[in-house]
């Protein structure tokens, strides 16, 4: 039992986690239908970006975490103004333009900073125990943190009139254009909101788990799991199913070994899949 | 004064030319109809006014300003509503998200007033607020089209095929919704293929087949020659 309540915490830890990453994610695809290959490296850069600003220049962890989280959004902003807007509805093109754009980061990253992991610590050390449970601080400040912020982007997506436009950008592109809903302006905010949940993610589990270059292909391909899960575009789908993922691993890992938390993810992704091949939330296909 | 004025417009896709040097006028304060069948032309011309198709010939004057160049979305905040041929709802979106999603251009409170007041012309959306809109009946999403094209207090409402495939009962609420919005002073370009319902609607109307306008007057004359002809 108090295994079952450890394991839990942690597993809507990395819920909390994947749910950031995966809701930039479907947002992007859902309102530009950009596969966007770069976003496990802005989880990279943000932690690079908070590691440099707090274990280099002596930041503040709080603050290097928020400066980190704005500057992923600001650049992810001119990425898609620069580099995207233009090719947006070229489905191909914005596949090959996000990949290049991920190892030029990546490659940058190795140049300035090497290839080897950092020794990138976080401030708060200790667990809470209490009755036999065994939490990490550092997992209960990350589910407190990621839980604010998915609360904020719903809020921001349901429940304001910008939220609104961005859903009817997603569901009929031209028609909320011919509503006055500018595509000029909405693509590269949702873009920035995108990457700057990317990059908070990133700056808080980092220094939990690991920064090195390539941390950013596992982050990817969890989300392409958990996207896919909960329904390609879909933001309520891609919360429930990272928290799916999120408990699914935690419990293998404890009670049938850590090297069979993959195994079990991948089972269970396959059988809802087969059960609903658009994902939890999905619609049937989108039309072109 | 003419609020729009369409003077020889040429819409293309590829090889075929929906609209071959069309001219239509519109004054403020009147309704006016495209008839015409299925391929005519309709939706191109009011497509290339929305700014969603892109015309390669001809000029589009709205309040005497050249409308080239200008994207869609600037276009809806000049005071151009649109309600889509086939409805075209947000689907996903409540019907009270629907009606707001237009109104990205307004102040909080002044989307909410308008809500109000979209809500006083169709009451349906008032008891229907919270549900998406995709739970809705072809009728009721063509009411919240309608709310959706208006809640901005457009100068021009574009109406494409209201009629399109409701039962008769719809077809005069429908009437009832755009009388009311005449009523209160709205200007309407619409579309329709069948004539007798539209017919009662408007002022005047201009006949399309094959991308041109064949007749134009008002609906006294345009009557008895629909009459005549097929789009019965
Ligand atoms: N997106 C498009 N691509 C190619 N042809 C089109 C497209 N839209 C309309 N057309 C063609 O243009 C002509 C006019 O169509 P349209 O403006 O939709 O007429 P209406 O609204 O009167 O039915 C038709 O021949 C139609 O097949
Ligand atoms: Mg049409």
């Amino acid at each position: 039992m108090v295994t079952f309540v450890s394991a839990g915490v942690i597993g809507l830890s990395m819920g909390a986690q994947y749910a950031l990453i995966a809701i930039g994610f479907t947002l992007i695809f859902g309102i530009l239908g950009v596969v966007n290959f770069a976003h496990g490296g802005f989880y990279v850069l943000g932690g690079y970006l908070a590691f440099t600003l707090s274990h280099v220049l002596g930041v503040p962890f709080v603050a290097a975490i928020v400066l980190a989280t704005i500057a992923t959004a600001a650049i992810g902003y001119v990425v898609e103004i620069v580099l995207v807007e233009k090719y947006v509805v070229d489905h191909l093109a914005t596949m090959l333009i996000t990949l290049g754009f991920y190892q030029i980061l990546i490659t940058a990253i190795v140049v300035f900073y090497g290839a080897e992991p950092m020794d990138f610590s976080f401030p708060i050390t200790g667990s809470l125990r209490s009755g036999g449970i065994f939490v990490p601080y550092s997992n209960l400040i990350v589910f407190v943190v990621c839980g604010a912020a998915i609360a904020a982007v719903y809020w921001l997506v349901y429940r304001t009139r910008y939220g609104i436009a961005l859903r009817a950008m997603a569901d009929d592109g031209p028609v909320a254009r011919s509503q006055g809903i500018p595509p000029a302006t909405m693509f590269p905010m949702a873009f920035a909101i995108a990457t700057g949940l990317a990059g908070l993610t990133g700056a808080l589990v980092t220094p939990m788990l690991a920064l090195d270059p390539h941390v950013g292909e596992g982050v990817l391909l969890k989300a392409f799991v958990v996207v896919i899960l909960g329904g390609m575009g879909s933001i309520p789908g891609a919360m429930l199913a990272a928290f799916i993922v999120g408990l699914t691993e935690a419990y293998a890992s404890v009670y049938l070994g850590g090297s069979k938390g993959a195994l079990v993810l991948f089972v269970l992704v396959l059988v809802i899949l087969l059960v609903r091949p658009q994902g939890i939330f999905g619609t049937e296909a989108r039309k072109a | 004064m003419s609020i729009l004025s369409i003077e020889s417009l040429f819409v293309r896709y590829g090889g075929i030319t929906a609209l071959n040097g069309v001219s239509v006028e519109v004054r403020q304060g009147e309704t006016v109809l495209l008839i015409g069948s299925n391929g005519a032309g309709k939706s191109s011309l009011i497509n290339a006014v929305t700014g969603l198709v892109s015309t390669s010939g001809g000029r589009i004057l709205f309040e005497g300003r050249d409308l080239a160049g200008i994207p869609s979305a600037a276009r809806s905040r000049l005071g151009i509503g649109y309600s889509p041929e086939g409805r075209r709802v947000f689907r996903s979106l409540t019907v009270r998200e629907n009606v707001l999603s237009s109104t990205l251009g307004l102040s909080r409170a002044a989307a909410e007033e308008n809500f109000a007041w979209a809500c006083s012309i169709f009451p349906l959306l008032a008891e229907r607020a919270g549900q998406p809109a995709n739970q809705l009946s072809g009728g009721e999403q063509q009411i919240v089209a309608l709310a959706r094209a208006v809640s901005t207090l457009p100068k021009l409402l574009l109406l494409d095929e209201p009629f399109l495939g409701l039962a008769p009962v719809w077809i005069d609420r429908i009437s009832d919704a755009i009388r009311e919005l005449q009523r209160r002073g709205t200007t309407i370009l619409m579309t329709e293929q069948m004539a007798r319902p539209a017919l009662k609607l408007v002022d005047r109307a201009y006949v399309m087949r094959g991308g041109e306008v064949r007749r134009s007057g008002d609906v006294a004359e345009i009557r008895e020659e629909a009459l005549a002809e097929e789009y019965l």
